[in-house]
């Protein structure tokens, strides 16, 4: 427990509480394999593509690897195409390191408190 | 009168409890509501604290018969999957118009999935509530397939019965909303008084107006009202409102 949560139920008297600190690391996103199954589907492009004109402002990252390859752009580089074999393919093929960059960039996001 | 559409992938969501809402929030912003059903089975009534024995009129049947709480206007229309002059019918009522004077939020069960279809061609926004579970993200990649492009265009996710306390909900939101962008305009959080006020017969307003689930599904309803003017057929929430 940390010392200020500590420090907070003893002022309060109340020793009760169940005390969880929420703190996510990128090894625990890793932890479902469910998530990298689903990005790895080319059919999520598809909600990508239309938030292209009005995506959300880009994300400040401290981490040079993601500052490099933005987030938005993890999806549209599999070519601005609605589903097809070649597509499918290549997402097969490619993804992974793409994938394990968004997951660390949202376990990033939950290490500083934004999502 | 433009038309909302909510529905979602996976039952048991929170689909019918926003819906309401969005009535609820929409009439308090000083629009004149109709909210409908469609669904064979009907729990739309008890969010209004109306009493289980509650049926709905038909949307065609007259003003002496309405089912008025709070000055929305509950109707149903439980053929309207089979039914296909169902939504030449909402055309015809002007239901297809934009402005903010007078608006339909339908309530389309998630099995639902060609008539929501249907609906939402016509609709000026598509709320789509969600959960942050597994099996609710597994969902996504068909919805996201068989909606298309233009069919996501309209739509804005809200993810409902969030408990962030929980390690896995924490990752579930943080994917969606990484996935939706600012499409996702809101989150609701778990709320066992959501339960308890259609257990004691009340709206979530008046058995808990401190509810958190009621704060949050309040600012879903501020972040639609926009869409009610808009003549584009997409329509994207101001960055400001996404959760
Ligand atoms: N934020 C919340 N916190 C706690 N309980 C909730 C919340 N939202 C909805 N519920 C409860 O979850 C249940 C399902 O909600 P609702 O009926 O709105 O789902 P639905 O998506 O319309 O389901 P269906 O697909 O069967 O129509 C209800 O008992 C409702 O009271
Ligand atoms: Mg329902």
């Amino acid at each position: 427990m940390r010392i200020d949560a500590r420090n907070l139920l003893d002022r309060l008297g109340r020793n009760e509480f169940a005390y969880k600190e929420f703190e996510d690391r990128f090894s625990d996103l890793e932890l479902w394999p469910i998530l990298e199954a689903l990005l790895r589907d080319p059919r999520l492009q598809t909600l990508d593509q239309t938030n292209v004109e009005n995506a959300a402002p880009e994300i400040e990252s401290s981490d040079p690897e993601l500052s490099a390859e933005p987030l938005k752009n993890l999806f549209s580089r599999y070519e601005q195409q609605s589903v097809s074999p070649s597509i499918a393919k290549s997402v097969v093929e490619e993804p992974a390191r793409d994938v394990r960059a968004m997951l660390r960039h949202l376990s990033d996001l939950g290490a500083r408190g934004e999502i | 009168m433009p038309m909302i559409v909510c529905h979602g992938p996976k039952g048991g969501a929170g689909n019918t409890f926003v819906a309401a809402h969005l009535a609820m929030g929409l009439s308090a912003q000083g629009a004149d509501v109709t909210v409908v059903s469609v669904a064979a089975r009907d729990t739309l009534p008890l969010h209004f604290g109306l009493s289980p024995a509650t049926s709905l009129p038909a949307i065609t049947a007259p003003a002496d018969e309405a089912v008025l709480v709070g000055g929305i206007n509950l109707r149903s229309w439980r053929r309207a999957a089979e039914d296909l002059d169902f939504v030449p019918m909402l055309g015809e009522l002007g239901y297809f118009q934009p402005g903010k004077e007078r608006v339909l939020v339908v309530d389309v069960p998630s099995g639902e999935t060609r008539l929501a279809r249907r609906l939402i061609e016509h609709a000026c926004a598509h709320v789509c509530t969600i959960t942050a579970q597994p099996d609710t993200l597994a969902l996504l990649p068909q919805v996201f397939g068989e909606a298309g492009a233009e069919g996501l265009a309209r739509t804005a996710f809200v993810i409902n019965a969030l408990d962030e306390t929980r390690r896995l909900g924490r990752h579930g939101a943080a994917f969606i909303r990484e996935l939706a962008g600012s499409r996702l305009i809101g989150r609701i959080r778990l709320d066992e008084a959501v339960p308890e006020a259609i257990a004691t017969l009340q709206t979530l307003g008046r058995y808990a107006p401190a509810s958190v689930a009621l704060s949050d599904v309040q600012q879903i309803a501020e972040a639609v009202a926009p869409t009610l003017d808009s003549t584009a057929s997409a329509w994207v929430a101001p960055v400001s409102l996404a959760a």
